[in-house]
């Protein structure tokens, strides 16, 4: 048996393509990045100590050595992050919650790119109180790190499929379900339909 | 020609005089005023064209047309680049046809999982959510009028209108 969840409302999801991004959607996709990447990291850790016990029988713990460790997670995390946004713009987190850094003028970002706002980000951590402000109260919702890299983070996910799943979705409920779902949808018509 | 040898002499006359002076008139004739002064709707109106097309054999003509040399000599990439397949592609109403056919249950079918669903929710919330705090931001700090005017994206993702003011 499936469940049905109620359906995102298009101007929440194919009407923003390509807007900037606020500041909940952002947090919880760095919560989700922090997540992951020190999932990752642990990961890497255990296998690595597995894999030196294995092959020299004595134990090895990175963890113990704590000037190593926080060192190993430094260039970690320094990969994880601009690794990924220089190959699509976008980190798990971000993908997840559908993100995307781009340039200022919407374009992809370049590696170098990447690294500034790696860089940025750590900056932005070391100073939380003022560096995210910019999320909420800059005009184009950049934080340091986007104005270090010349970035902007926008929402972008593939929110047409979305809307047409969950119309689908309806198509299979009681009729009454669907013409309420249907009057809800051409009630908060997208901003690109109403222009188009 | 004539037995009579005088008929035989004035019909050569006849002959000799024709081909000199009908070309002359030919070439005094102004054939352009001439077709000016012709009333082509009149003609026309005065064609019975139904009957004409009832005494031609269209399923005879047919029969003589090879349209498979036809079709050889049709060089269909050629019209295929000119079509603007975007531009039909634009007028398509997707969300009609997903409400009519079945299409939006095979692509339920085949796209859809409780993840992706639950997916498509959280982030639609996560914006919903966002425009609260940027409401409640601009209402602290009294800046509702000045933020209507500022951009939703970047210029390439979003258009000139939409985009910064640079």
């Amino acid at each position: 048996m499936s469940m049905i969840l109620p359906g995102p409302a298009p101007e929440l999801t194919v009407g923003r393509q390509g807007h900037y991004a606020g500041a909940v959607s952002r947090l919880v996709a760095f919560g989700a990045d922090v997540g992951a990447s020190w999932g990752l990291y642990l990961l890497g850790v255990a296998l690595f100590n597995a894999a030196y016990k294995l092959v020299t029988g004595s134990s090895y713990n990175v963890s113990n050595h704590q000037a190593l460790a926080v060192s190993v997670l430094v260039v970690w995390e320094f990969l994880y992050y601009s690794y990924q946004w220089a190959v699509g713009g976008r980190t798990i987190g971000m993908a997840v919650f559908g993100l995307q850094v781009v340039t200022t003028e919407g374009g992809p970002i370049g590696a170098r790119q990447a690294v500034l706002r790696t860089l940025g980000l750590a900056l932005s951590v070391a100073f939380f109180w003022f560096a995210f402000w910019g999320i909420i109260f800059q005009r184009e919702r950049r934080a340091l790190a986007d104005f270090i890299a010349g970035t902007a983070v926008v929402y972008s996910w593939d929110a047409r499929a979305a809307r047409l799943r969950w119309m689908a979705r309806a198509e299979d409920q009681p009729h009454g379900a669907v013409e309420h779902r249907l009057e809800q949808a051409q009630r908060f018509e997208p901003e690109t339909d109403k222009t188009s | 020609m004539s037995p009579n040898p005088l008929g035989a002499r004035m019909e050569q006359l006849a002959q000799a005089l024709a081909e000199r002076i009908v070309p002359m008139v030919i070439e005094a004739i102004d054939i352009d005023a001439l077709i000016d002064r012709v009333d082509i709707d009149k003609v026309v109106s005065r064609v019975d064209v139904d009957k004409v097309i009832s005494k031609v054999d269209v399923d005879k003509i047919i029969d003589r047309v090879d349209v498979e040399k036809v079709i050889e000599r049709v060089d269909v990439e050629k019209i295929i680049d000119r079509v603007d397949i975007n531009a039909i592609v634009e007028k398509l109403d997707i969300d009609a046809l997903v409400e009519q056919t079945e299409l939006g249950s095979i692509i339920a079918r085949s796209t859809t999982g409780i993840l992706t669903e639950i997916l498509d929710v959280i982030r639609a919330q996560g914006v919903g959510l966002d425009d609260f705090i940027f409401r409640w931001a601009n209402r602290l700090t009294g800046r509702r009028r000045k933020v209507a005017d500022w951009p939703v994206g970047p210029p390439l993702l979003v258009g000139p209108k939409a985009a910064p003011a640079s």
